[in-house]
């Protein structure tokens, strides 16, 4: 099972490579709004109730970072649902690999490229003048986060996969990854949220995800947000992976 | 004036590939030209030439009398084009897009329903005229691409591969429509792979071969070139020594003509200089010396036999028609 | 073909384009619910952002209408190179190539097309932001706004024709969308640009969108005033006769 999930996942990683129209969406466009959202919304951290903050960019890099692996969860499941519709799937189905590794070894590679993503911001930010309150191990705590955090959102993608019937309705979801970003306390403090957002934003794990990416790179690695982090996408992982199993399960039975 | 005129005509592309390589090529108003040669032997790529989508890069091509590179919205106007893909709107309705096509080409619009009703009407495509093509067979595409073709009533109608993928009663129906075309004084310049559709349809055949036109001329004269018809006898089966019984039956045919080396099973095959004339002496020699005749096939060359010759390959399409 | 014969040629290819909205399920719905998931979304996450001294609008909801408007057009524009992307792939622009119709005005047809398509959503979004409690400063201002969508659709869609002709597939699809998406948010987007941090502040100001959106935002935040319409309208007429130009050019590329 452990080696033929490792060995879909380094597959999974080697065709997401070469293809980097999928890959490209998933740092240029995170990279472009944090760029714009920072530009424009420079003063904000003067805003009463916005926290000490050294600079709104060091704030928005969580965002960018769960922007970007919400959309590599999607992308993802595009690339499973393409595969199902081309047959690809079918041949892994009738192959003796353990079904349960067809969706643990997509997760494995969801999680490896998560790394390369909260790298690539940590990176940008550290160029553009952000600080790293937590130091080193505050950017292995966010990496940390950033590998659960993008296999829960694998698993997300998964579950639209295989529940979907083509590949062009998974993809129609990427609006939707837009709707649960902006109520969520990715972009801006959570008390500085306009209604119905404000509310909404409690109980959205992403805000739990951003807030835990973020604690470490603004103020240190402080257990509250962090482990919340840990705790919202252990839960995302355990649901969405859970259906996402369900569902596979159904499709090759209907199969 | 000839319809369609091109010296020399060449395209290359970056990297040094030659799709065509020099052509030359004369086609008289009214006559159906057929253009026969294998998948990537430059078909396409000359028909792009000529109507205006492709530049050459060397040679010269004129089509109903005007330039395809210094006159090419001359050309546009008298030409009617229907390509490999039956580029089709799937969202419209067969009658939206004859109309949009007469609309392109500048018809009046006082005329457009009319003209464009007609030619639903000549294709067949009445009762299927107000559904979206999205709906319609491949058969039906093509005649729809056809019609629009048509919509202007060009002088030279550039038809390429437009059978390909059809079924047999759908190709003959486009046969049909060729030579009414034909008929009625339109000159067609036809790409095919299928040898039976360039022997049927074609007053001329050019055979092209990696850019080159290998052979030109009538189908008739083409297969002359190449020789005469063939008698492929298949004996009954022979007796104990096989091998000296065959060596016998070829010496017995030996003095109608030449022969082709015998094949496995009893198979014999003799040229007939005479044609089918010849076939009766042979089965009475065969029959005094004592051989029963299990078949006979009367074998006449193939436009496939001529490219043979000439390339030393076959046709990809020889048989597929 | 005579001037009547082209128009009815630009007219044709218009109504062809439009059948992607009217006659696809569906199919209006990604080019409305974008920039209205980005409007609402924005105002709820930034909204607290009007707080700043400096501000100029009432409230960030009537400050970003207009980006909103101006993404509707862009998206439209890019779905242009899009579909003309797609219809070279299909072999359908190979047959507007081999009739008599000149090339500029294929090109008017299909770019055209955009510039009508881009009131739906502008549209969409100016009902929902009055739903939403956003108000109208100057009707003018409004006529304006959307005469000023129409002709950014209609250079976007320019571009999206540049992209779609020189790379002749639909894979490129994200190169018409990213361009159109960051031409409208390197602008005076979010905030006015005495806000702005410094380095977009300068790009904002060389940018010619900034003025387009100046222009459309006249109808919800400053009122009518010479001085930015003519602004915008000159931004407009460079965008337009630069990415025109670009397609043309690159029209007469075709089969070279």
């Amino acid at each position: 099972m452990i080696r033929a999930s490792l060995a879909l996942a380094a597959r999974a990683l080697r065709t997401s490579l070469r293809r980097p129209q999928f890959l490209a969406p998933l740092l240029l466009f995170p990279s472009m709004f944090l760029a714009v959202n920072t530009g424009g919304m420079a003063r904000a951290t003067e805003l009463p109730g916005f926290g000490d903050v050294n600079g709104f960019l060091d704030f928005q890099l969580a965002a960018a970072m769960t922007q970007s692996m919400l959309l590599g969860g999607v992308t993802a499941g595009i690339a499973t649902a393409l595969e199902i519709e081309g047959g690809f799937f079918d041949r892994l189905v009738a192959s003796p690999v353990p079904r349960a590794a067809l969706l643990v070894g997509r997760l494995i590679a969801t999680g490896a490229i998560a790394v390369f993503q909260v790298l690539w911001f940590l990176v940008i930010g550290l160029i553009f003048g952000a600080e790293i309150e937590g130091g080193v191990p505050g950017a292995l705590v966010v990496i940390l986060l950033g590998i659960f955090g993008g296999i829960g959102f694998g698993a997300i993608g998964m579950l639209l996969a295989f529940r979907a019937k083509n590949a062009s309705t998974v993809q129609g979801i990427f609006p939707l990854v837009f709707v649960v970003l902006f109520v969520s306390s990715a972009f801006f403090p959570r008390d500085l949220l306009q209604s119905p957002a404000s509310w909404i934003a409690d109980y959205n794990p992403l805000s739990y995800i951003a807030d835990g990416l973020r604690e470490p790179i603004i103020r240190g690695v402080n257990a509250g947000p962090v482990l919340e982090g840990f705790a919202a996408a252990l839960l995302i992982i355990v649901v969405a992976g859970g259906f996402a199993l369900l569902a596979l399960r159904n499709r090759l039975r209907e199969a | 004036m000839p319809a369609i005129e091109a010296v020399n005509l060449q395209r290359q592309y970056k990297g040094g590939l030659k799709a065509v390589d020099g052509i030359d090529l004369r086609v008289e108003p009214g006559e159906v030209y057929g253009f026969l040669g294998p998948n990537g032997a430059g078909k396409t790529t000359t028909v792009r030439m000529l109507v205006t989508l492709l530049r050459p890069t060397g040679g010269h091509a004129k089509v109903a009398g005007f330039d395809v590179s210094t006159e090419p919205s001359a050309v546009r106007a008298r030409i009617g084009v229907a390509l490999q893909e039956a580029a089709l709107d799937h969202l419209m309705t067969g009658r939206e897009l004859m109309e949009l096509q007469a609309t392109l080409h500048g018809i009046d619009p006082k005329k457009v329903r009319d003209r464009a009703g007609d030619l639903i009407t000549r294709v067949g495509l009445e009762q299927a005229a107000e559904r979206r093509v999205g709906t319609y067979s491949g058969g039906m595409r093509r005649r729809l691409d056809l019609a629009m073709a048509l919509i202007h009533a060009p002088e030279v109608l550039f038809l390429d591969e437009p059978t390909t993928g059809l079924d047999p009663t759908s190709r003959s129906t486009l046969w049909e429509e060729v030579r009414r075309l034909r008929d009625e004084g339109t000159t067609v310049f036809l790409t095919t792979q299928y040898l039976e559709e360039a022997d049927q349809l074609a007053d001329r055949v050019g055979i092209i071969s990696a850019g080159r036109i290998v052979a030109e001329d009538t189908p008739a004269k083409l297969k002359a070139e190449v020789g005469v018809p063939h008698l492929d006898i298949t004996l009954a089966s022979l007796d104990g020594e096989a091998e000296q019984d065959l060596a016998r039956a070829r010496e017995v045919l030996a003095r109608f003509g030449d022969q082709r080396p015998a094949g496995p099973d009893c198979h014999l095959s003799v040229a007939l200089p005479d044609g089918a004339a010849g076939v009766a002496p042979i089965v009475r020699a065969l029959d005094d010396a004592g051989f029963t005749v299990a078949s006979l096939d009367l074998q006449s060359p193939t436009l496939d036999d001529v490219f043979a010759e000439k390339t030393g390959r076959h046709l990809e399409g020889a048989g597929a028609a | 073909m005579t001037a009547a014969q082209n128009l009815r040629v630009i007219l044709a290819l218009s109504r062809r384009a439009l059948n992607e909205i009217l006659r696809v399920p569906g199919g209006a719905i990604p080019g409305v619910l974008a920039p209205a998931i980005f409007m609402v979304g924005l105002s709820g996450v930034f909204g607290a952002a009007s707080q700043l001294p400096g501000f100029d609008a009432s409230d960030f909801r009537t400050f970003i209408v207009p980006v909103g408007m101006l993404q509707g057009a862009g998206f439209t524009g890019a779905a242009t190179g899009v579909n003309l992307a797609r219809d070279i792939e299909r072999g359908w622009f190979d047959r507007l190539l081999t009739g008599p119709a000149p090339r500029i005005v294929l090109l008017i047809g299909i770019v055209s097309s955009a510039s009508l398509r881009a009131l739906l959503p502008a549209t969409f979004l100016l009902l929902l932001a009055l739903a939403l409690g956003v108000h109208v400063q100057s009707v003018p201002g409004l006529v304006l706004a959307f005469l000023i969508v129409m002709l950014f659709a209609a250079a976007l869609a320019c571009w999206g024709c540049v992209v779609a002709l020189r790379f002749g597939t639909q894979q490129a699809a994200p190169l018409m969308q990213i361009v159109a998406f960051a031409s409208i948010l390197f602008t005076t987007a979010y905030a006015p640009e005495a806000l702005l941090a410094g380095w977009l502040a300068d790009i904002a100001s060389v940018n010619p969108v900034t003025y387009v959106l100046e222009g459309v935002r006249q109808a919800f935040v400053y009122g009518l005033t010479w001085d930015r319409t003519w602004h915008a309208l000159l931004a407009l007429a460079l965008l337009l006769l630069a990415l025109g130009s670009g397609a043309i050019a690159m029209m007469r590329r075709v089969g070279r």
